[in-house]
């Protein structure tokens, strides 16, 4: 109960820091979930995790400088060395036997270490405003100030504006970058708004987020809208949406437990969002592959089983009773009771007495299953030069899968065949 | 009449080794031609040079006599199908939208006659019903029919193809060597990177043949024979790639002041 007060004072900026928290984690988050779009969608997710954790050794090189915690100087810093170690990872792809996933962790780790050796000598230097440069690691939103929002703002407007001025570009280089390049595109003036954007965003998403977790929060969000849409536009406004959301939940959190880091909670909000669009996203969405295949299967059982009241010898009704028709089959007594109990509701059968009766559609339906069996059979008796007793279980699976176009087709393909490989009558 | 293609000692070194080595030729107008060569002799390279993807590092190449900034309008490039990521969020109309950008820029809206002109480029490869198709869901030969129509919308006179037929179905192949002709009967000069022999003939009025190095260039009467194509497929030639090899592990400069 207390928690749920505390989340909501944190909603109702009852405190003056809490509305500096609340937008700062807004605008951070929402502004990453933009551009790691274009980081996922250019494939260059682990890249976002190299600038992430080079920004530290900007951080503590631009205190040492500036001897301050100003806001201004550390975010120059931290894009500085950003930049620098994206440069110095294709250079090195580019111009050495190493591979690029060598040259991101070689790196990601020396920028890194070279960043907490000079961390720890800030510190132990004595200079009483170090204090919360450590939380550059794993992030406290609730060591900013105004002063801090309104740059973020500031510099967060003038991505989103160069982000939205050069989408066209952006997206074309995103998607293919030769053609791009052939039609005469500034791919070089592209790279480099797109490498600007998400240095600057990472620079300043430290702050929240911490550098060792800032690329999740670039690379998740827009991995989550992936699972809802396959056009750019709503997965870059989706993202924006869901970093935005993860930004300010995570940070009322982390608000509301005195003294944990934001960091970690933000990363966990998002990849909550990114395990429940795993699972329902209508887009390759876990629990619609669940659902299709569902579906397939009961496909599968009610044919099945109207297939067992085919009659070939009139085509016409059958009458089976319950045990008759078991033996018929070779389904479980509990699976078949479940695939008669499809027929019944789809009024393909009728039930008096425990005697099952085939209603018309029920005939049409038997017939049309035994037809696409024995068309299939005789398709690839004669396509895939099977001998007649090798087609039998094949078609015992790819029966459920003809479509009545394709049908169709194997009836023209094979012209309108009477006669199946076992010398049975194909019904029509 | 202009020449559509002329490279004068086109040379693209790849890791320190010469992946094409002084391609010089000068190709006609209004024909379709065949870039044939082995797996690794440089097609692909030598489209990607003379379209300014690569940048040579000997020679050059013009286009319609003229540089390609001058004539960047007039050319269309068709990447291989498989050089993309074809699970990018779009969708079949905004791939052949991006054939209006050539004309467009970064910046200017899609005008009326735009949109005619991608439906258009869409029916004439009978991708019509398709227009709203993610294009993850599309077949190889439907993927390879929606670059084809990009390239249309680019309404260009010279189309650089590179292995338009690698990885479509037949019929696909037949529609698209159809469409390659009647682009070709309205003057248009089509530059396609092929590698399967048997059809080459039927295919292809002129020919390039590449094995790192030019082998021949000429009508396809003239240089489609049994003695130039094993030239071309009968292997490097044994100096010219020892050569190569120095260059690569001695780190020497292919040409120097």
């Amino acid at each position: 109960m207390e928690f749920f007060t505390e989340i909501l004072s944190f909603f109702t900026f009852s405190e003056p820091n809490v509305k500096v928290v609340f937008w700062g984690s807004l605008i951070l988050c929402s502004i990453s979930g933009l551009v790691g779009t274009f980081t996922l969608l250019r494939k260059r997710s682990l890249i976002g995790d190299v600038i992430s954790h080079a920004v530290l050794p900007g951080i503590a090189l631009a205190f040492i400088i500036g001897q301050q915690k100003n806001p201004l100087y550390l975010i120059i810093g931290a894009t500085i060395t950003g930049w620098i170690s994206t440069y110095l990872v294709d250079y090195i792809t580019k111009h050495s036997k190493i591979k690029n996933d060598t040259a991101i962790a070689l790196i990601l780790s020396v920028f890194f270490g070279v960043g907490v050796l000079l961390l720890t000598h800030i510190q132990h230097s004595g200079n009483a405003s170090q204090s919360g440069l450590d939380q550059f690691i794993f992030g406290r939103a609730s060591a900013m100030n105004m002063s801090d929002v309104w740059l973020f703002s500031i510099v967060g407007t003038i991505i989103v504006i160069l982000i939205v001025i050069f989408f066209r570009g952006l997206s074309l280089l995103s998607f293919d970058e030769n053609y791009s390049q052939s039609i005469g595109f500034p791919n070089e003036l592209l790279k480099l708004v797109l490498s600007i954007t998400t240095v600057t965003t990472v620079a300043m998403g430290v702050q929240a987020v911490g550098v060792v977790l800032m690329s999740a929060l670039l690379i998740t969000p827009a991995a989550c809208a992936k699972f809802w849409t396959n056009k750019i536009i709503p997965m870059a406004i989706l993202a924006v949406v869901i970093s935005g959301a993860s930004g300010v939940l995570g940070s009322a959190i982390s608000y509301t437990y005195n003294g944990m880091p934001t960091g970690p909670w933000i990363v966990v909000v998002v990849s909550l969002f990114a395990f429940i669009s795993a699972f329902i996203g209508s887009k390759n969405g876990l629990l619609k592959k669940h659902l299709q295949r569902n579906k397939n299967n009961t496909k599968i059982l009610r044919e099945n089983t109207i297939k067992l009241f085919f009659n070939p010898t009139t085509l016409g009704e059958t009458r089976y009773n319950f045990e008759d028709i078991f033996a018929k089959s070779k389904m479980q007594r509990a699976t078949l009771k479940k695939g008669l109990n499809l027929l019944k509701s789809d009024k393909l059968i009728t039930v008096s007495n425990d005697i099952f009766t085939t209603t018309n559609l029920g005939i049409e339906e038997a017939k049309t299953i035994v037809r696409k069996h024995r068309l299939w059979e005789l398709y690839i008796s004669r396509f895939m030069h099977l001998q007649p007793d090798h087609v039998h279980d094949d078609a015992e699976g790819i029966e459920h899968v003809i479509t009545p176009e394709i049908e169709r087709e194997l009836e023209k393909e094979l012209d309108f065949p009477t006669k199946d490989p076992h010398d049975s009558d194909i019904p029509y | 009449m202009k020449p559509s293609v002329e490279t004068h000692n086109l040379t693209v070194i790849y890791d320190k080794k010469p992946a094409i080595w002084n391609i010089d030729f000068t190709l006609p107008t209004g024909k379709i031609i065949g870039i044939m060569g082995p797996n690794g002799s440089g097609k692909s390279t030598l489209l990607k040079a003379i379209m300014g993807i690569i940048e040579p590092n000997i020679g050059y190449s013009k286009l319609f006599d003229q540089d390609l900034e001058d004539v960047r309008n007039k050319v269309s490039y068709v990447p291989q199908r498989q050089s993309v990521d074809w699970d990018f969020p779009a969708s079949v109309w905004d791939v052949v939208a991006m054939g209006r950008y050539a004309t467009k820029g970064l910046f200017k809206r899609l005008s009326k006659e735009d949109h005619r002109m991608i439906e258009e480029s869409l029916n004439k490869v009978n991708m019509t019903p398709f227009t709203n198709r993610q294009i993850s869901q599309l077949s190889g030969g439907q993927q390879q029919r929606v670059f084809l129509a990009r390239a249309l919308a680019q309404n260009a006179d010279l189309y650089l193809m590179d292995e338009p037929f690698v990885g479509v179905d037949a019929a696909t192949e037949q529609a698209i060597i159809n469409l390659l002709k009647s682009m070709r009967d309205e003057g248009k000069t089509l530059l396609v990177v092929h590698h399967d022999l048997h059809t080459a003939q039927d295919y292809f009025e002129h020919m390039v043949l590449l094995n790192s190095r030019l082998v021949a260039e000429g009508p396809t009467s003239e240089v489609f024979t049994k003695d130039i194509l094993t030239e071309t497929y009968g292997g490097t030639l044994t100096t010219l790639s020892k050569v190569a090899s120095v260059l690569q592990e001695k780190d020497f400069p292919m040409r120097h002041k």
